[in-house]
């Protein structure tokens, strides 16, 4: 057997490359994103606003091309699959830079001066490192095909969401002052941003299951929780 | 298991050559003394199963062990490169492949739970009952198109009155799509339509002697692209009364217009073909079981 389509398959190849990419762009604007917050960087969160075109501009691109592919070369089956994980991903990649478009807006709301609650800023920051270690690993499974890699998203999905818990309670019990409750109240806006993004990278993992078997399932239902599904 | 060879007594036709309504068959359609096909009011669709069937040219195992199913009231698309035996299965349907000399059917195809290679089953009521549409739209050239609608019935049937032809003829030609363009010359060649409207006129001749089974052999494939979506629409009107099978190469056909589809193929030259996959055609083109399926919807089949 001989492969014919060359050109197609290559074209599709590309695709899924320049659509993962995008996956290293969010992680780039994480790390921008993490110092910023660290250090109460208001120009650097400023650059990751700006930056976010540059997701913007790639969700654009991939979803250009996929609707070329769709309409030139009529992908079936697995193709088809694939394509359709991609759209999927790569919105997901768009909300992911929009989160942190999100935590980089309300970096100036939280002041120049020291953190009101170190502990709080320390768990936020692992809740970052934690999100961007998800982004790879979604990557990596999906580029991989891995499910169980995939399906392991939601076991480290779940320290970040333990993280958020721990953030909101300390934000209740920050005090009466109403600048430490501000404070307060614009971090737990950070924390859920991260939490969103660690959903996102999920939400990639559900796609690569579903490009390996042909069956779309959340791997955890929000709406209807209870151990992970199959 | 029933071996049937080539029938002497069937008059020697050309392959892809509809039946000439010059046979001895003008009378009530025959029935077999197993009640086949009798006490047919009207056309209803029927079930078709093909259990065990092998298809030979002489020699030569063309097709091997097909166990398949085709549904009544749906479309089943059959496809798979060429040599894979698709065209051989829908021939052995109606009883055509044994027309060709030397072949042989081996196997049993049953409509509605009726054995049509049986002992004693005629098959010339076999392919009354079970219609053909060819490739090339072949209209009887020197037959007008009135002529040509009611062709089968003058092989099939006994004689109408003028008013009960026109009945049929107008009701096959409406069922065809092609009543209102033709009407006003029903006197006119048959050759002087166009492709698509020819292949239409195929189909009204068909479906004239109200067939349960219609089989069509890559019937768009000399078509343009709007008479082939005009004939794909008319499948969807056709399988409220008739069971359809279709062999296509345009693999969007199939998954445009059929309900099931079956995939054979041929692991190398030379072997016979077998059915690979059947199933509906939404998962054939979406999540096939088999991986020989996938490469050949997706086109990476070399």
């Amino acid at each position: 057997m001989t492969t014919t389509r060359q050109g197609y398959v290559e074209e599709l190849e590309e695709l899924e490359k320049r659509a993962l990419g995008g996956l290293d762009l969010v992680t780039e604007t994480l790390t921008r994103t993490l110092e910023a917050i660290e250090h109460s960087d208001v120009e650097l969160a400023e650059m990751v606003i700006a930056d976010d075109d540059r997701i913007d501009g790639r969700y654009l691109e991939v979803h250009q091309s996929i609707l070329t592919l769709l309409a030139t070369q009529q992908p079936v089956a697995t193709d088809l699959r694939l394509i359709s994980a991609l759209l999927h991903v790569m919105k997901s990649i768009e909300r992911m830079g929009d989160q942190c478009v999100n935590i980089a807006k309300v970096i100036p709301l939280a002041g120049n001066e020291p953190p009101r609650d170190e502990e709080m800023i320390t768990d936020i920051v692992t809740m970052g490192q934690q999100a961007k270690s998800l982004v790879a690993q979604a990557k990596t499974g999906f580029a991989t095909r891995d499910v169980e890699l995939s399906r392991d998203l939601v076991r480290q999905d779940d320290v970040i969401d333990n993280l958020n818990r721990r953030c909101f309670a300390r934000a209740i019990e920050i005090g009466d002052d109403v600048d430490d409750r501000e404070w307060g109240i614009t971090m737990m806006l950070v924390a859920r941003a991260l939490e969103r993004i660690g959903d996102n990278a999920v939400d990639i993992g559900e796609q690569t299951a579903f490009v390996v078997t042909g069956l779309f399932r959340e791997f955890e239902d929000a709406s209807h929780p209870g151990p992970a599904v199959g | 298991m029933i071996e049937t060879t080539a029938n002497p007594e069937a008059p020697a036709r050309r392959e892809g050559e509809q039946p000439a309504p010059d046979t001895d068959h003008v009378d009530e359609p025959q029935r077999t003394a197993r009640g086949w096909g009798a006490g047919k009011a009207a056309a209803a669709a029927k079930r078709v199963d093909l259990r065990g069937v092998n298809l030979f040219y002489g020699d030569f195992h063309a097709v091997a062990d097909v166990d398949m199913t085709i549904e009544p009231n749906k479309v089943t698309a059959l496809i798979g490169s060429s040599g894979c035996g698709k065209t051989t299965v829908l021939r052995s349907i109606n009883r055509m492949h044994e027309l060709t000399p030397g072949a042989r059917a081996a196997g049993e195809i049953e409509i509605d739970g009726e054995n049509i290679y049986a002992p004693g089953v005629d098959p010339v009521v076999v392919r009354r009952l079970v219609g053909m549409v060819f490739q090339n739209p072949n209209p009887f050239p020197t037959m007008s198109i009135y002529e040509n609608a009611a062709a089968g019935l003058a092989l099939n049937s006994a004689k109408l009155s003028k008013s009960e032809l026109d009945e049929v003829v107008e009701r096959s030609l409406r069922g065809a799509h092609l009543w209102d363009e033709v009407k006003d010359r029903l006197d006119k060649q048959g050759s002087g339509l166009s492709g698509g409207q020819q292949q239409r006129l195929c189909i009204a001749r068909a479906i004239a002697v109200e067939p349960e089974v219609l089989l069509m052999d890559e019937p768009c494939s000399a078509l343009d692209p709007v008479a082939t979506l005009a004939i794909e629409d008319l499948l969807q009107e056709l399988k409220a009364t008739y069971t359809i099978a279709i062999v296509t190469h345009n693999m969007q056909q199939a998954s445009r217009a059929s309900d099931h589809t079956a995939f054979f193929n041929l692991e190398r030259s030379g072997d016979p073909g077998r059915l690979i996959e059947i199933g509906e055609t939404t998962k054939i083109f979406s999540n096939p079981d088999k991986q020989a399926t996938e490469d050949y919807v997706s086109g990476r089949f070399g």
